[in-house]
Parts: structure tokens; sequence; C-alpha cells
């Protein structure tokens, strides 16, 4: 008889525990109803791709020596170096580059290993188009720089996470000069230079 | 008392004022109602529609439709409109007559129900003496069209989805029917009008919910699984049926299982707020307001007031509900279908049983306070 009690009583207590919780659930989705939404309104709003980002592969035809290192260190061998021999001048003369990007992985290997610092990683990602082989881009192609997102005047630029202060999360509403935990490339950047001329005296003395 | 405005006898009235005979104005009279309820219900699923985006985007911190209309709201418009002029695909091996006819049986009988949704004293298509029976008997005709529709379409994933709506909606039939017999107990009377009367009075104290609980909150769980709502959504459950029994559906077929499911959720609610939140009734008894203020029941600007404040009350009450129901949708998980039979037959039904017999237990010892 008391067996039974019991078994009731846990019944009621593990049913009511289980309402307890779909009501706890409940007022935590209620109380997201009225947060900002967190998403980006795509061609109206922007993010800033941060400092680091491997986009489109940026490429300087004249700086380029045509030494095939780019090609090397590519997992898949992309990058086409077309170049002949000039046996007047003694140098290998640079035809055509060119790098498909429907099959580039970016992984940036090209841009780590180029001597020349010819190649460079942009942070351009809208490489969408219409037909595959136009993804296919020549020197010229190459050679082209990206619109920057806080220059276009149509997009509304959204710091990404990793430039927001410390504690925000969400990079809509942001005081006007908030900076982003840390120190700025270009403040880090004057204080090497400010710092240089001192080095250099020492060493000199 | 008086029973506010009544739009037929008036109509009727008028009609044979004119001169006609009183079975012609009458015939003149019927469609009326009929065509306003199919309207009102249609455009009640669009708005349900748009609500649910919205409240489902706002609780996932989205924004939701945005670009069709102010706030998106005709974005339910676009959608219907381009499902209407979609090619209407019959797969190659279906059977055509039970394909087409599987839509047609689960929305008809939705529709139907709509007759004894009242609005007001008089603002009902028709007050049947079985009243709320018929609901829920039509409802039990929902399952064998969605059946139909499954076996039709020749694809196992439908088949499976048609199978495991019949048996939830089966299942799930028996708790709310007998979460409905309490509160017809409580009012002697299957009529919708009658159960909203027997709460009148005490404004929000006279509601049934205080007096039925549990029943109440029975009554919910099983209307949900009888929409097919989120907790129990498992005969579409895309991630293991593609989408149940409207997988091969496509068009102008689809749009007819898509809106009988919302007219169905927005009908179980305004069954919910006319059994359980008191119909039409204002939170505070408006009548004897009226009275201590002083105002004639008859005054014609009362009475206006009153029919509209009800006509608003009954959807927000509804609205209300169907809110719940979408933040449901995005809190609690799916359950398994033997969970779901199990939460039915061995949960819901011994409570929904108890239930009964403690209200009838109740009513007999305190006669005032039950409806004795």
């Amino acid at each position: 008889m008391f067996k039974i009690l019991k078994q009731v009583q846990e019944y009621a207590q593990e049913s009511w525990q289980a309402a307890k919780y779909i009501g706890q659930g409940l007022s935590v989705t209620f109380d997201h109803m009225q947060r900002r939404p967190i998403t980006v309104q795509y061609p109206y709003e922007k993010l800033v791709p941060s400092e680091r980002y491997r986009g489109r592969i940026h490429y300087e035809f004249d700086k380029c020596i045509a030494c095939e290192v780019c090609v090397r260190v590519c997992p898949i061998n992309l990058p086409v170096v077309d170049w002949e021999f000039d046996k007047t001048a003694k140098k290998k003369k640079l035809n055509h580059y060119s790098i498909d990007f429907g099959v580039c992985i970016f992984c940036g290997n090209c841009v780590e290993y180029c001597p020349t610092n010819c190649l460079s990683m942009t942070e351009e990602y809208e490489l969408a188009s219409y037909d595959r082989h136009e993804l296919n881009y020549d020197s010229v192609a190459l050679g082209r720089l990206p619109y920057k997102v806080t220059q276009d005047p149509m997009v509304t630029p959204l710091k990404e996470f990793g430039y927001l202060p410390k504690g925000v999360m969400e990079p809509h509403d942001l005081p006007v000069g908030a900076q982003r935990a840390g120190k700025r490339p270009e403040e880090i950047l004057a204080e090497l230079e400010a710092a240089k001329p001192k080095a250099e005296a020492t060493t000199e003395g | 008392m008086n029973s506010g405005i009544d739009l037929q006898g008036s109509f009727v009235q008028t009609l044979q004022d004119f001169g006609l005979p009183s079975g012609l104005a009458k015939a003149i009279w019927l469609p009326l109602p009929m065509l306003l309820m199919i309207i009102g219900a249609t455009v009640g699923v669009l708005v349900v529609v748009w609500l649910e985006r919205k409240i489902s985007a706002a609780a996932q911190q989205r924004i939701g439709p945005e670009y069709a209309g102010p706030l998106g709201v005709l974005q339910p418009v676009a959608d219907g409109i381009k499902l209407v002029f979609k090619e209407d695909v019959i797969p190659a091996k279906a059977d055509p007559w039970l394909f087409t006819i599987g839509p047609i049986l689960v929305v008809i009988p939705v529709f139907l129900s709509y007759l004894i949704v009242p609005f007001g004293q008089n603002l009902v298509v028709t007050d049947l003496n079985i009243g709320i029976f018929i609901w829920i008997s039509l409802s039990s005709i929902a399952p064998i069209g969605l059946l139909m529709a499954g076996y039709a379409s020749n694809n196992k994933y439908a088949l499976l989805g048609g199978l495991r709506a019949a048996a939830q909606s089966i299942s799930y039939e028996i708790p709310l029917a007998l979460s409905v017999l309490a509160i017809v107990m409580m009012s002697n009377s299957l009529s919708t009008i009658d159960i909203v009367n027997q709460q009148a009075g005490y404004g929000i104290l006279g509601w049934n919910i205080w007096r039925q609980p549990v029943g109440f909150i029975i009554f919910w769980i099983a209307a949900l699984a009888e929409c097919e709502r989120l907790p129990f959504d498992l005969p579409e459950a895309e991630e293991e049926l593609v989408a149940g029994y409207q997988t091969e559906y496509a068009g102008m077929k689809f749009a007819l299982f898509y809106l009988g499911s919302y007219v169905n959720l927005v009908l179980s609610a305004l069954v919910f707020a006319v059994l359980y939140l008191g119909g039409w009734e204002f939170f505070i008894p408006l009548d004897r307001l009226a009275e201590w203020i002083g105002v004639a029941d008859t005054t014609p600007w009362l009475q206006v007031l009153t029919a509209s404040l009800g006509i608003i009350m009954t959807i927000v009450k509804a609205y209300f509900l169907v809110f719940i129901a979408i933040l449901l949708r995005w809190t609690v998980p799916r359950v398994r279908i033997d969970q779901l039979l199990d939460l039915g037959w061995k949960f819901l039904l011994p409570v929904s049983l108890a239930n009964l017999l403690i209200t009838a237990a109740l009513k007999l010892s305190f006669p005032i306070a039950f409806g004795g």
C-alpha cells in the first residue's frame, strides 16, 4: 500500500519537475524575443573582415620573378606561371600568371613563401559568378584591389567579433570610436617607428 | 438578460419589411455568415503564418520577413500566390484519386468546425445543440485524409508520416474529448454558447480555467498534438521523414494541407478560448458595470460596444494561445513516437479520466460553483 503511494508521489514529482523545466525553457525563449536581432542584413550591412582574413589573392605582376615557389608550395600546384627564358638578358621573362579561385582553397601558402612579396591576401570574399571559368583570374584580374567595406556608400560596415570592445557581443549600436581590446596594428607600427632612432643611436654609441 | 445584437433577426426582419417571404429572406441570409467565416478563417491563417514567422524570428534573434509590405505582413500572401501558380504534380505511380481527395478531406472538416465558434451571443454561424461535439467528431475525419494522402503518394516517408499522423490523432482525441466532457458536465450543455454563458457574470474569475486547471493543460497538450505542432510534429518530422505525408505534394494541394494545419491551429485556439477562457467575455463583467453606471441593456451604443469587444476578446484570447504555441515550438524538443504514445495513453488518458471523476464529484458536492 505504501509502495504504491510512494510510486504515485514520485510520479507526481517527476511530472511537476518536467512542467517546471518546460516553464523555465519558455521563459528563456520569451526573454530572447526582446533582444536585438544579431543578424547582419547582408547586402546592406557587411562585416569588416579581420586583418588576417584569407580572401582572394592579390598579385603584382612587376614584382614576380617567376621562381615558381608558389606552385611548389601549393597543395595542388594551382598557380599557372607561364614564362620563357630570355637568352639576351639571361633572365626569365614572365608572360602570364593566373590562379583559378574555383579550385583554390585559400590556404595562403603561396603568399607565405613568395620571396618577393608579390602575392598577398585581400579581404575580398564575394567571388560569385555565373560561370566557373570566370573564377580563373589572370594577372590583370589578380592585380585589382577589392572595394573596402568601410568606403562603400551603399553598405553599413559592422565590426566583426574580433574588433569589438571587451565584453561587447554584437556590432549594432556601438558608440562612436569604440575600440577593441589591445593595440591596433598601426599603433604598434607607430610605436616601433618611434623606438627605432633610439635603437640605432644605442647601437652606434 | 438582453442577448445583444441579433444580426440575423434584424436582417431577416428588414427583408420581410420589403415584402419578401420569410423563407426567402432566411435563404438570402444563409450564405452570408458562411462566406464571412471562410474569409475570416483564411485571413486568420495569413495572420498566423506571419505571426509564426515573426515570433520564430524574434525567438531566434532574427528579423524575419521584412520587405513584402510593412514589416513583411504580405509575405504569407506572396507565398500563397506562389503556391497557387505552381505546377500541380501527381507522381506517376501515385493513386490520382486518393491523392487528390486526401488534402480535401483534411481541409473541409476544419472549415466546417468553424460553424460552432461563437464570437458573441448571436455572432455564431449556427448554435447547434451538439455544439462542441461536432468539432470533436469532425476532427477525427482528418486522420483519414492524412492516411489517404500518405498511402496514395506511393512513398515510404509519406506512408510512415500518414500512419504516424493517424496514430497520433486517434490517441490524442480521447484525452481531448474527456477534458471537453468535464466542461460539458459543468455547463450541462454541449452548445458553445451555453458553455460561454456558464462562465459569464464574474469576469475573469468566472472562467473555466480556474475550475478546470488540469483539463486546461490536458486540452492544450492534446490540441497541440491534434494540430501536429512542434513538440508533437513527428508526422512531418523533416529530419526523419522529409515532410511526412506532404512529401509528394506541390502547388495547390500542398497549400491545402498547409492551410488546413494553420486553420486547425486557429480553430483549436478559438475553441480553447471558448471552453476555458470565457469566450467573448471581457476581464470584468461588462453588463454589471453598465448596470452600475446606469446604462440600459438595450442602449444601441452599448450593444455595439459589447459586440465588438466580444469579437476582439475572442480573437485576442485565441491569438494569445497561438503565441504560446509558437513559443513552445522553439522551447520544447520533439518527442519520439513511443514517447508520444506513452504520453497520450499512459499520462493524459488516466489524468483526464481522474479529472472527469473529480469534476463529477465536485459538481455533486458544490453544485453552486460547479454548475449543478
